[in-house]
This record gives C-alpha cells, structure tokens and sequence, in this order.
C-alpha cells in the first residue's frame, strides 16, 4: 500500500505555504471561540454553525446577479455581520439567563443551537452542497518555476496577521478590551465597580460569534459549503483552543499553526491519513502540558 | 530510648508560601495523646493553612510533620486518613445529595477498605458502625434525611460526625462551632467533650469563640502572621504579653 | 417508605420485563427492531451515566467505547476467521481496553479539561476509523455482519437483546447501591472530602471508566447485532452528546433515568422522522426547554416531589 508521495524541497514548500493560509482560518475561527470561552466560559458548540451559515450567506451574497466580482467583497463584509446579528439575538434573547449554569449546561444549550442552525440552513439552501470561485482578481496562481501558489492562500496568508493584529489590539489597547480580559478573570469584581458586566459579555460573544462568520466567509471559496462543516470545524476549534491555553488568543495562533501545518505536512507525506496528524500533535501536546501550551485564563 | 512515647502530632518549623505570600512560616505545634489542643490566631493567621498542611491538602515547602513518630510530611489525605487522623472543615463540607446516614456511611467503608467493593448493597453494610456513630452525636433521628436540607448546626454536628467514621487517633476540627447559635455551641462542646472523656480522643481545633477555647483546651497555641507566638496552658497564655498585644487586646474578639 | 418505594419499584420492572417477553407475540417485525434500538441505546446511555450522572465527571465523548465495540465485533465476525461469538467477548474486552488506555490519559484532569481531552482522543480514533478504508471500510463502514446462527432471527436477536440489557443494567445497578457506588457518588458531591476520608479519587474515577466503557462496549455489540452493519457515525461527537441530552432528559441522578430518555429520544426520532425531515431541530427545542424548565430530568423532577413529600 503506497501510502507516502514524492517530497521535494519546492512541494514541501509550498505545501507549508498552504497549510499556513489554512491556519488564517483556522485562527480566525478558533480566536471567536477561546474569546467566548475565555470571558463567558461558555463552550460554544454552536461557533461552527455560525461558522457555516457565514459561508453559505457568503454564497449567497457573492453569487447575486450583477455583481461580479464585487459580489464577494461584499459578502465578505455582510455575512459576517449577519453572523454576528445572529448571534446577537440569542445572547441577549436566551444564553444570558443562563450565565450562572455549569459549563456542562452551557455546553449543550450551545449544542441545541447547533441542531436547529443545521436544520435552519438545510430549509433555507437545501441538502446540495454550493461551490462558488474566489473574484477574478484572486484567481489563479503565482508562479515562481516549479514553484506555484494559488492567489487566494496568499491573500489568505496576507490576512493572518493582520487579523491577529486587529484582535490583539482590540483587547489590549482598548478600554472594552481590558474590561472584558478583567471580566474574564472576575466578573463579580467587574460588577461591583459599576459596569455592566451583561453588555460586556453580549459584545464579546458577538465579536467571537463575528470570527466565526468571517471564518465562512473566507473558507467559501476554497472548499465546497456543505452541511457537515459545522461538525468538523467546531471539533478542530475546540482542539486548538485546548493546545493554545482556554481564552489565550495567542494560544489560538499557535493552536492553529500546529493544527495548520500538521495538516499540510500530513498530506504530503501519509495522504490517506493526513487527518490523523494535526488530532495526534494534539494527544501528544495534551500529555505533555494538559492544560495548554499557552496559559489560560482561568 | 526504649519507653518513651512520641508524641501524637508534632508540626517542626514547617513553612509554606502562595505566590510570594508566606502563609505560615516556621510554625510549631505538639499535641500529646488525649489532650486537646486549640489553635487560636486572628483571621489570616495561617490556622485553616496548618491544618491544610497537617492533613495533605497541601505540600510544606520545608519543614516536618510527624504523627506518632513517624513523618507524614506532605503524604497524601488519603493516606493521612487512614493513618488515623481525620478533619472537619470551616465551611460545611458534606456529600449534599446524600442523606445523613449515608454521609457517615461513605466514611466508615472506607475506612473498612471497602471503597472497591461493587457487588454487595450498601445498605446492608456498616450499620451498627454508622448508626453508633450517628446516636454519638446525637443525628439518628435524623438518619434518613437528605444533608443538604439540615438546619446549619446539624450540618455543622454532621460534618463531625463525618470525621469520627475512621475512629480516628487524631481529630482535627476547623471552627467547629463557627455560624452556630449558642445553644448549638453548648450542644457541640457537651459533645467534644464527652468525646474526650469516653474514647480519650486527642483533639486539635481552631476557634474564634474564646469562651469555648479557654473552657475546653488544654493547651492553645497562638499564631499571627503565620508564624507560633506561644503554646501554652490557658492560664499562661492569657497573661502572655506577646499574646496580649498580638490578638487578645485587638478589635477581633469575638466573645468572652 | 424506603421499603415500600423498593417494592414499587421491583414490581414495577417485572410489569415491564413481562411486556417485553411477551412483545414478539404481538407486535411486528418493525416495531421488535425499534424496541431492541430503545434497550441498546438505552444501555449505552445508563453506561454513560455511570461516570456522567453517578461520577459527575465530564464524559464528553462516551460514544467512543461504544464505537470501539462494535467495531471489534463487526471485526472479528468478517475478518478474523473466528466465530461470530467471539465477537461478544471481543466488543467488551476491547471497550474495556480503550477505557482504560484513554483514561489513564484524562484521569489527571478534571471536570472541563477532562472532557475536553478525552473529545480530542476520542476524535484521534473517529479520524483513524475514518480512514482506514481497507480495515474498517472508512467512510462507508461495514454492512451484512454475520451473528451467531443460534440468534438470527428476528426473535432471536430481540431476545438475545433483552437479555443481555437485563443482565448488564442489574449488574450496574448493583454497582451503583454498593459501596463503590456510595464513594463514587460521594466524588461527583465532594471530591476534596472523599479523598480526604481515605478515597483515592483518581485511582476510582478510573475504575468507573472502565466500568462504563465496558458496558457501552456490549451496547455496541448488540448495535451490531441488531443492525448488521457498523460505521463510524458510532464514534462520531454528536452521538457523544446525544446520550447526553438522553440522561439529562430523563433525570441523570435517577439510574433508570437514562434509560427513560433514550426511550423517549428514540421514539420521538421515529415518529417525527415520519412527518418531517427536521427532526434535528424538534431536538434541539426539546434541549432547550429541558435546560431552562427542566433540568433535573423527568425522573428527577418525579424523584425530588416524593423526596419532599416523606417525613
């Protein structure tokens, strides 16, 4: 059974470059949740929903009559705040009253949502799965010899960072930033000193639920939108916010690097196992340091 | 030297730190067989952290503990307990969901090493253990009741009675009268004290309530900061000038 | 009073196991099948409570000894050239061993970090399962599994099925009223106070794993048994979870609760399916309100009223 390929230095390469574009996303969707995770304590199951319905809204978006190309900067922006609206109204209308339950509940409460979102996009774009192609402008790829790479990865490659950036300074540099991580550590005490640590709370799990929208958004066009996305990508959240350290952003970035690269790696040397790879890096960094590789925030 | 007895507890210049706050620091305390021994200090003292110690919930940074002469620094509870020294909590630590007897019940099999058996029922095991402890303290009539709806001081009596369930050598009580009325307080003190007095129980307990400690104690060690002051007869340690100025003339008396 | 609750209790089981001994004489084919599916989950799910209901540990990915023993029987029957019987002593023995190799491994942790390492170990094996096309038969699992000839009928694995569920939850049941059970409840109340009355807590946390995740071992077996075929959905999360909502639906602290909820959960899944296709979301509404109005389960709401009502 042939299960190893040719590897040369260009193909690993470039298949590295690949991983980490993935691992934009990754990062993306995986800082939404430790950003819940974190503040909430809530485990949100239901992120990959969120993260589903921002891809298929994407499709939708991108693909109306007229708009060409501009259609997916468009969506790019619009599904990920009809994400987050989404989202909005189940934090305010029914998560909030729950705050003082256990993690357990919060966990399967966040779980009912992801049995009703896979049916609500079942009724709203049916059982088929959608496709659709990135805009004219990040098609194709760049070629360097032998050496080629699609244009949307590296666009993708060009976004990490920034992103990271952007959340690093949203929670470090602002004031609502500092008082959530404060929230995060002691929500009695960020009580008692007058903020209303409710609205904290629904800004966060709307900024964290907004990743997960823009997550879908940016995977759309480079996979097929099908209706198991949710399942697979909450589990690998999940399990780049366990390695990271619970609630630590920059956990999430090395989660997701780990995750991402083990993935590439994995696809070049044992194809037909290459999903096994980034789940045993995981097993192994676990046994090592349970509780993550970052520190977690509580 | 052949004949002599060691001691029951014997705490040597043990130390213990949290994040650069030393809790206790070179704390001493001998606790001969049958006496009873309180351990007095204002809040923050380290009172509730040298029992942590004694008992293994917590590891001490240097130092010995030795129970009958033999070293049980930083052993785990579980093995403490079944050394033979057992502890009641500040805060009421009971099994919630369980009724009374079975609260006792849990700690009398396992101090039968019962712990693995899955086959027989429970129910039919432990009784007379279980239902003599409970008659000791003055819970039977109270046997079938669910622990988390006794009134306070019941729990308080339970959270004893748990401890007694390894006919322990060594009680450690952690305010055991703490939120209780005064006519529960009697009630408690009546039942330490014949406690003493019919299975020559050695007891070391920690206490706001003065009246309590000078009335019961045979010796009281003082802690501030951490660290032992004096441990001595009631008599010396009223009048101990270190001791006055430290707590006994400060604003935390509670009673007298 | 108690003796006269345990009374009620036992003659109230014996009504029910007559029902299901005299079941294939009136009722169909179809109807045989579902009530075999309601014992098999029913099972997996009093195994899960075991550690989840009775332990109070975060068993987040309990599926995965149920999917392990399946797959050890679906294996053995096809592709080890031993009897299919072999199969029913392999599903246990390999549940037992995944049990205790995962558990060894999430033991040190606790609550949250508990659950979520075991997810990922038990995600580790789905993914393994997943794509071992030429051993499991990956994604499109393994169909038309021999069973043992002396039960390959149709009344044949329904009683071989009722049996097997009758036998495995008294035995957990014994478990749960013994003292292994008293001290593993006296961890899911006070972890600190049961070790500090002489319970190694660790060391019987992995006990109870074992234990559970043998019983969810035979679950799985007799999913073959009655199904025939095997795929890696068994091992998937979701399932995981599902037996979850089971025992908080019927009242987790209650033993015949999960059993009460895979029931409900299983029947509800075949009649709605009828009429609509969105069962998922009829799902996640009856989650909802259970986790606001109702969160001690059916049993348990039952339980609490007669617990109130006796002097």
């Amino acid at each position: 059974m042939d299960v190893t390929a040719q590897i040369t230095v260009s193909s690993l390469l470039q298949q590295i470059l690949i991983g980490l574009s993935r691992t934009t996303i990754l990062f993306i969707v995986a800082s939404g949740l430790s950003l819940v995770l974190g503040v909430l304590r809530i485990p949100n199951v239901a992120h990959g929903s969120l993260y589903m319905i921002g891809a298929f809204l994407t499709y939708t978006v991108a693909s109306v009559n007229g708009l060409g190309s501009a259609g997916f900067w468009i969506a790019l922006m619009a599904a990920p705040i009809g994400v987050a609206a989404i989202s909005f109204f189940i934090e305010r209308g029914l998560l909030c009253h729950l705050y003082e339950r256990d993690h357990l509940m919060l966990l399967l409460f966040t779980f009912a949502f992801t049995l009703v979102f896979s049916d609500a996009v079942k009724l709203i774009w049916g059982s088929d799965y959608r496709s659709f192609s990135p805009p004219d402008f990040l098609q194709g790829a760049f070629a360097f010899g032998t050496f080629s790479f699609p244009r949307y990865n590296l666009f993708l490659l060009a976004l990490g960072p920034l992103v990271a950036l952007g959340l690093w300074w949203l929670t470090n540099r602002t004031k609502i930033g500092k008082i959530a991580r404060a929230a995060a550590v002691d929500r009695e005490m960020v009580g008692a000193i007058g903020i209303n640590v409710s609205w904290v709370f629904a800004f966060v799990f709307v900024i964290g639920c907004f990743l997960a929208g823009l997550g879908g958004a940016l995977v759309a066009p480079t996979q097929n939108i099908t209706q198991g996305m949710d399942h697979t990508i909450i589990i690998e959240a999940f399990l780049i916010v366990i390695i990271g350290g619970l609630g630590n952003i920059w956990g999430a970035l090395l989660g997701a690097l780990i995750f991402g690269l083990t993935d590439a790696v994995g696809i070049l040397i044992i194809p037909q196992f290459a999903i096994v790879l980034p789940y045993a890096a995981v097993v192994i960094v676990l046994s090592i340091r349970p509780k993550g590789l970052l520190k977690s925030v509580w | 030297m052949a004949g002599v007895k060691p001691l029951m507890l014997e705490v040597i210049n043990v130390n213990k730190t949290f994040d650069g706050f030393q809790a206790v620091s070179d704390v001493r305390l001998r606790v001969e067989k049958g006496q009873v021994v309180a351990v007095i200090g204002p809040n923050g003292a380290g009172k509730t952290t040298l029992f942590d110690l004694i008992t293994g919930q917590l590891a001490p940074d240097s130092g010995r503990i030795l129970f009958q002469g033999e070293d049980i620094t930083g052993r785990k509870p579980h093995l403490i307990f079944r050394k033979g020294i057992s502890r009641s909590y500040q805060i009421v630590n009971i099994f919630h969901r369980l009724t009374v007897f079975e609260n006792v019940q849990i700690a009398v099999l396992s101090f039968q090493k019962k712990s693995f058996h899955w086959y027989g029922a429970a129910r039919k095991m432990a009784g007379a253990e279980t239902r003599a402890i409970l008659k000791s303290v003055g819970l039977a009539d109270k046997a079938d009741q669910i622990s988390g709806f006794l009134s306070h001081g019941d729990q308080k009596v339970l959270e004893i009675a748990i401890a007694l369930g390894n006919e322990p050598q060594l009680l450690i009580l952690d305010e055991p009268t703490a939120g209780m009325s005064p006519e529960e307080t009697g009630h408690s003190l009546t039942l330490l004290k014949r406690l003493c007095a019919d299975h020559g129980s050695t007891i070391l307990f920690c206490e706001h309530d003065m009246g309590m400690v000078f009335s019961f104690a045979h010796e009281i060690m003082v802690m501030q900061q951490g660290k032992t002051i004096v441990q001595s007869t009631p008599a010396e340690v009223r009048s101990d000038p270190r001791v006055q100025a430290a707590y006994l003339g400060g604003a935390d008396e509670c009673s007298g | 009073m108690i003796v006269d609750r345990r009374f009620r209790l036992a003659a109230l089981l014996c009504g029910w196991i007559l029902i299901f001994l005299a079941a294939p004489f009136f009722l169909s084919r179809y109807y045989l099948y579902l009530i075999g599916l309601i014992l098999t989950t029913g099972l997996l799910a009093t195994s899960l409570n075991m550690v989840l209901g009775f332990g109070g540990m975060y068993q987040f990915h309990h599926s995965v000894f149920y999917g392990v023993g399946a797959y050890s029987f679906a294996l053995v029957s096809m592709k080890s050239g031993l009897p299919p019987v072999a199969g029913y002593v392999a599903a246990p023995v390999m549940a037992a061993l995944a049990s205790l190799i995962i558990g060894l491994i999430t033991i040190r942790l606790s609550k949250l970090y508990f659950g979520m390492l075991q997810l990922s170990l038990g995600s580790l094996v789905w993914a393994i399962v997943y794509r071992w096309y030429s051993f499991t038969g990956g994604d499109d699992g393994l169909h038309g599994i021999n069973i043992p000839e002396a039960i390959a009928s149709t009344r044949g694995v329904y009683y071989f099925t009722l049996v097997v569920t009758i036998v495995c939850l008294w035995l957990m049941f014994r478990m749960v009223n013994s003292p292994f059970g008293r001290i593993f409840q006296g961890i899911r109340d006070n972890p600190e106070r049961t070790e500090a009355i002489g319970v190694n807590v660790k060391s019987h946390q992995l006990v109870g794993q074992v234990i559970a995740g043998t019983f969810a071992g035979v679950a799985g077996a007799l999913f073959v048994t009655l199904e025939g075929s095997v795929f890696p959905d068994l091992l998937f999360w979701t399932l995981s979870l599902e037996l979850i909502i089971m025992c908080l639906l019927g009242g987790w602290y209650v033993f015949f609760g999960p059993m009460l909820g895979a029931a409900i959960i299983v029947v509800l899944r075949t009649f709605v399916g009828i009429y609509t296709e969105y069962w998922t979301s009829v799902l996640g509404i009856v989650l909802m309100l259970l986790i606001y109005f109702l969160p001690q389960g059916i049993l348990g709401y039952f339980q609490r009223r007669q617990l109130s009502e006796e002097p």
